[in-house]
């Protein structure tokens, strides 16, 4: 059977990612604007939040599909990319030019969801393979 | 073994790390080893020393405050003990805000920028961004033969324009000129169609008197200017006039001005030294210099002068026009003189004005003998917006006949030529008559109330000019226009004198500008109408 916690997880994943996205930019413009933010500072925080995005389409898409047509090696795939937006994540948690309050608690939310989503996840793979 | 020293040496030689320990930074410790009054964070003071404040001019000593949490040390005297004594407590400052800095991974984030230290490796190129008196962007360069700037583009450079240096085979025309202080600096460059006038100073000395190169004539002649930029057609610098001025001031004029007179020591005196030029630049409308010339001053410099002041002017003339100087363009400038002028004959048909300096709108000008009869034919030009009035003191005898007294003082109050019509812009044309407002003449006459007759013979004693001016144009730049001019005679009536006698009665005459210009009506845009059309089918089931 599909996991119904996962699904529910995964639906507000999505929709606190976007919230996330959206906020962390507009950080990054007020940061860039009030303080000194020189361009090879810049550009590597820019790329790790849009790669975030780009790798958090297709893992909520494969998280999606493989719990609802139970099937594992989807979910194992989006296992993976969810390490890849973890790592990402720590970084802007902790290697970023200028960490506000508000980028630690964004940053510890998704984190969490992420930790809580591996989870699930697993129990639901260990469910589909036996 | 050389560049591991050097290396190590280069890494000594960096700036002192900055002090971030709020409890040891201290701005207004600023004596040495002394108590600063008031100054409670300074480690000179004693106890007995703040018992005397009165009160801290540093209360807090934070980082920057837009971190989340940080260190600040507090100062602050307690007046309640006896004797008051200073607190100082070290406590956590919380910045409440969601978008406090949490932490940083950029060093120099929060701090200044540390200047580079002057190595032997880059010491050149420091020398050069900032050696000079100035820091500009891009580096001084006058010279023709630079490969730094841009090719130029044989449609652009093919003339000269407003603003640009006037170039001359080496370099470019100088027109000496103060630039920090009154001393003289030969790099200022005359500008193409710039009028320009300078005074400057510099030091000379009669034993240099021929090797100082900004003495002689030749300094300022020698190179030829280039008729258009970078081309290479010449414009020889002719000299006009020469004038020489001695030693007391008195000023001739040479009647050959084409011997190159150059400095040379004579008597103990330096003569022919340089003491003002007057170049005269003749243009095309196209901006091509055709003509060039020179009139200079030369003086003598005595033993005991240390330095001598300079003048220069340049100004620049069209070809085959004759400069008319405008008094503003349009409106009249306030201290600029009054345009006049005569119609010629030919009334009615509109001919063009007559305008030159001898048909200038003036009044007498008063002389220090204040006789009328003595000082005739001194007068000043009326200056626009300046109320002037003059006078002088007529003394009359008993001998003096009076129909050619009435005419001579009418002629000391109104001049020789007294214009008819006054330009009503600062740039009219002659050719506009529309433009120009005619002087009207009245004639007042002081008459006593007992019934002389008209037949005796009165003088002018007064003349009176009134300048009727207003705004014209735009509210946010008004320009000047004179509306109505009007020359008032008060003349009065010369009674006869006992023979002996004389009497002294007081000539004026005066200008006076009347602003009658009525109170701008701001006019606003029409208020928009909203034009709703429905369509014609709009009620469609039941229409």
């Amino acid at each position: 059977l599909s996991s119904l916690p996962l699904q529910i997880l995964l639906y507000v994943n999505g929709v606190y990612y976007i919230f996330y996205f959206l906020a962390t930019l507009a950080m990054i413009i007020y940061k860039s604007q009030v303080f000194s933010y020189p361009d090879n500072l810049l550009a590597p925080d820019l790329a790790v939040l849009f790669l975030m995005a780009i790798l958090e389409v297709p893992r909520l898409y494969l998280g999606f599909k493989g719990n609802l047509t139970e099937a594992e090696a989807p979910l194992g795939l989006s296992l993976g990319l969810t390490v890849g937006s973890v790592v990402l994540c720590v970084y802007l948690l902790l290697w970023q030019t200028y960490v506000l309050w508000a980028d630690v608690l964004l940053n510890a939310v998704l984190l969490s969801a992420y930790g809580l989503e591996s989870g699930l996840k697993v129990t639901a793979i260990a469910a589909f393979v036996s | 073994p050389a560049d591991i020293r050097d290396a190590a040496q280069a890494r000594d030689r960096s700036a002192p790390a900055p002090v971030t320990d709020v409890a040891r930074l201290c701005v207004c410790d600023l004596l040495v080893a002394q108590c600063d009054v008031n100054c409670c964070c300074d480690p000179d003071c004693s106890a007995e020393d703040f018992s005397l404040f009165t009160t801290c001019s540093v209360p807090v000593v934070t980082g920057d405050s837009r971190l989340c949490s940080q260190k600040a040390a507090v100062y602050s005297l307690d007046v309640e003990a006896n004797p008051p004594e200073r607190i100082f407590k070290l406590i956590d400052q919380v910045n409440p805000s969601i978008f406090c800095i949490h932490a940083t991974n950029y060093k120099q984030a929060l701090y200044l920028k540390t200047p580079e230290i002057p190595t032997p490796e880059n010491f050149d190129q420091l020398l050069d961004k900032f050696g000079g008196a100035t820091f500009s962007a891009e580096p001084d360069s006058w010279n023709l033969d630079t490969d730094a700037q841009n090719p130029p583009d044989a449609n652009e450079t093919s003339r000269y324009e407003y603003g640009v240096p006037v170039q001359t085979e080496d370099a470019f025309l100088r027109l000496p000129s103060p630039v920090v202080s009154s001393w003289c600096s030969d790099a200022n460059p005359a500008a193409f169609l710039v009028n320009q006038a300078t005074k400057c100073i510099r030091s000379v000395s009669v034993e240099k008197c021929d090797s100082i190169q900004a003495l002689s004539m030749l300094f300022y002649i020698n190179s030829s200017i280039l008729a258009v930029p970078k081309s290479s057609q010449m414009v020889n610098i002719t000299v006009k006039s020469i004038v020489v001025q001695s030693l007391n001031g008195m000023r001739t004029l040479l009647s050959s001005s084409d011997v190159l007179r150059l400095p040379m020591v004579l008597d103990e005196l330096c003569i022919n030294a340089v003491l003002g030029v007057n170049y005269h630049i003749t243009h095309t409308d196209t901006g091509e210099i055709i003509e060039a010339a020179a009139a200079f001053v030369l003086g003598a410099i005595s033993k005991e002068t240390l330095s001598i002041e300079q003048s220069f002017k340049i100004s620049f003339t069209q070809e085959n026009t004759q400069p008319v100087p405008l008094s503003g363009n349009p409106g009249y400038v306030v201290g600029l003189p009054v345009r006049a002028g005569f119609q010629p004959q030919g009334y009615p048909f509109p001919a063009a004005f007559l305008s030159n300096k001898h048909s200038q709108l003036t009044i007498l000008h008063s002389t220090s003998t204040q006789d009328c009869l003595a000082a005739q034919g001194a007068r000043a030009p009326v200056l626009f917006g300046y109320n002037m009035i003059s006078g002088c003191k007529l003394r009359i005898t008993a001998a003096m006949k009076c129909q050619p007294l009435a005419q001579t003082l009418l002629d000391v109050l109104k001049g020789q030529s007294f214009p008819e019509y006054v330009a009503s812009f600062g740039n009219s044309q002659a050719q506009d008559v529309l433009d120009w407002v005619p002087i009207t003449q009245l004639h007042i006459s002081e008459q006593m109330i007992s019934h002389t007759l008209q037949s005796s013979c009165q003088i002018p004693v007064s003349l009176g000019i009134e300048v009727k001016w207003t705004k014209y144009g735009s509210l946010v730049n008004p320009q000047a226009r004179i509306v109505n001019v009007t020359a008032t005679i008060t003349t009065t009536t010369l009674k006869q004198l006992p023979s002996g006698r004389e009497r002294i009665i007081p000539i004026t005459s005066s200008v006076v500008f009347t602003d009658i210009s009525s109170p701008a009506e701001p006019s606003y845009k029409a208020w928009p109408t909203i034009d709703i059309k429905l369509p014609f089918d709009f009620f469609y089931p039941f229409v």
